[in-house]
This record gives structure tokens, sequence and C-alpha cells, in this order.
């Protein structure tokens, strides 16, 4: 019979300063060693924590070291949601509207920049965002990669 | 935990090798720019060796930074190679289609060897 509750594994705070996120990944690859998540999985899931991480240090809490950003891992049926929650804009609003396209890019024609919403939203299962007054919350989802065992009676 | 950027350029025969050691992010990009210019005026590469053996983290803004040094080569038509870079990163090369205008290798020595035969 499968654990249908909600387990929290990690809840923390990060001031907003830059180089922060390499926390944020580290505390959450530490929270999810002992998951039902592969390792590529948890690779993935390191990218996308840094990346949605930097985006709320930069853009969601510009940067002002006293305004947190607050973490939590948890784990129900092996899915796992990180949410990652700061006091400013949702990502959506502050990167490039289009795609980023390497031609483009590569031509001169796009900013250089502009790969963090792409790299989250490649690197995990679901990628959702959340307002709740000055509160903008982004979850990363990761389904397990094996679906949990189902236990069959006779 | 972080690691601190550096770079260094040597020059091989047909090329040069641009080898990255730490965390490549946003802080690396003056540093890998200023390398890359300062190698090619040194060595005159006709293929450049991006060599990510000593690197374990790149974020978006590394991305951007490696994507600076490849339109730099590209409009000085050096093509570009890649070694040393984990599975990870390699299939983030592909998602962001680097892999398309980068040749990627497992290890420097495969890189070289291909940069060394191709001046031939």
């Amino acid at each position: 019979m499968s654990d249908s509750s909600a387990r929290e594994l990690a809840a923390f705070t990060l001031a907003s300063e830059p180089g922060n996120e390499r926390q944020a990944l580290a505390l959450v690859a530490d929270a999810l060693s002992q998951s039902g998540l592969s390792p590529t999985q948890l690779e993935k899931l390191k990218t996308a924590v840094a990346e949605a991480t930097m985006n709320a240090i930069e853009h969601g809490n510009h940067d002002q070291a006293d305004v947190l950003v607050e973490v939590t891992v948890v784990e129900q049926d092996g899915v796992v949601v990180v949410a990652i929650t700061d006091r400013g804009g949702a990502i959506g609003d502050l990167e490039p509207p289009a795609e980023p396209n390497l031609e483009d890019k590569l031509a001169g024609l796009q900013t250089p920049r502009g790969w963090g919403l792409f790299l989250i939203r490649h690197m995990v299962d679901a990628v959702d965002e959340v307002r709740d007054g000055d509160r903008h919350t982004v979850r990363l989802t990761v389904h397990p990669s094996t679906p949990p065992a189902i236990t069959r009676s006779h | 935990m972080n690691t601190t950027f550096a770079v260094g350029v040597r020059g091989v025969e047909g090329g040069m090798v641009v080898a990255l050691t730490g965390d490549i992010d946003g802080s690396a990009s003056a540093a890998l720019s200023e390398a890359y210019q300062r190698g090619v005026e040194e060595n005159n590469p006709e293929r450049v060796l991006l060599d990510f053996t000593a690197t374990d983290y790149i974020n978006s803004s590394g991305i951007a930074a490696i994507v600076s040094v490849l339109a730099q080569a590209r409009a000085q038509h050096r093509p570009v190679l890649a070694s040393g870079l984990s599975d990870h990163y390699r299939e983030i090369f592909e998602i962001t289609r680097l892999s398309d205008f980068i040749e990627l290798h497992g290890d420097v020595d495969e890189a070289v060897t291909q940069i060394r035969q191709a001046s031939r």
C-alpha cells in the first residue's frame, strides 16, 4: 500500500546574494539523497533549482540580502516538489517572451542570455507559479522514473 | 560548493585549447572572453577547443558566456570543439543546440588529436 501522505524533506531560507543558488542546490540534493529520483533526474532538478533560485535572488528579491528566499522540498508517493518563494515578480514576466534561439543569438539578433527559464522547463516534469500577496512561488515537480510498486491482493 | 573560475590557454598544432576550471557562471564571462581573445592573438588558431574536464557547474549565465565565445569564433571562421563535458551538461548542450555548432569529444586528448588531423 502506498503512503499518500506528503513528507517535508527540507525547508530552509537563503539570503538574496548572488551565488547562494549553489547552497540551494546542495541542500536540495542532500534532502533527496534517499529519494526515488534517479541520478539523472537529480542532476536535472539541481540545475532547475539553481536557475529558479537565481531568478528569485536577482529578479524577485533584487539582490537584497535581507530579503530571504524560501525553499521547501516535499515528497508524496515518490513525486518531488521543490517550492522556491521570493517577494517579487513572476519569472515569465522577466525572461524574453520567445524561446531562446541559438542561431539568432550567434547572429547578434538576440542577447546571449535568456536561458534560465528555458533550462528550468527542460529539466523537470512541470513548472508552475503561485502568487499569494507579495509572495511569489515557483514549484518544480519531478515524477519518479519508476512508478511506485502496486500491491495486489489475490 | 562554489569553485572559483579560472581559464588557461595553450596552443596546439592547428588550434588552441581553452581549459576551463571551476564554476562557469556570470562571473566567468569576462575572463573567458578575455582569455579567448588573448589566445587568438597569440596562437591564431584554426580551431578552438573548450575543455570542460575541470568544470562541474555551468549555469544559464555560463551558457550565455559560451554562446558569446562561440559567436566570436564563428565570426572568425574558427570551428569550436568541446571536451570533458559530463553526461548532464552534454544533454544541456543538446537541449540548447550548442552541440549543433560545437563538436563534442569525450576527452581533451581525443579532441586535440582531431584538431591536429584536421590541420594536416
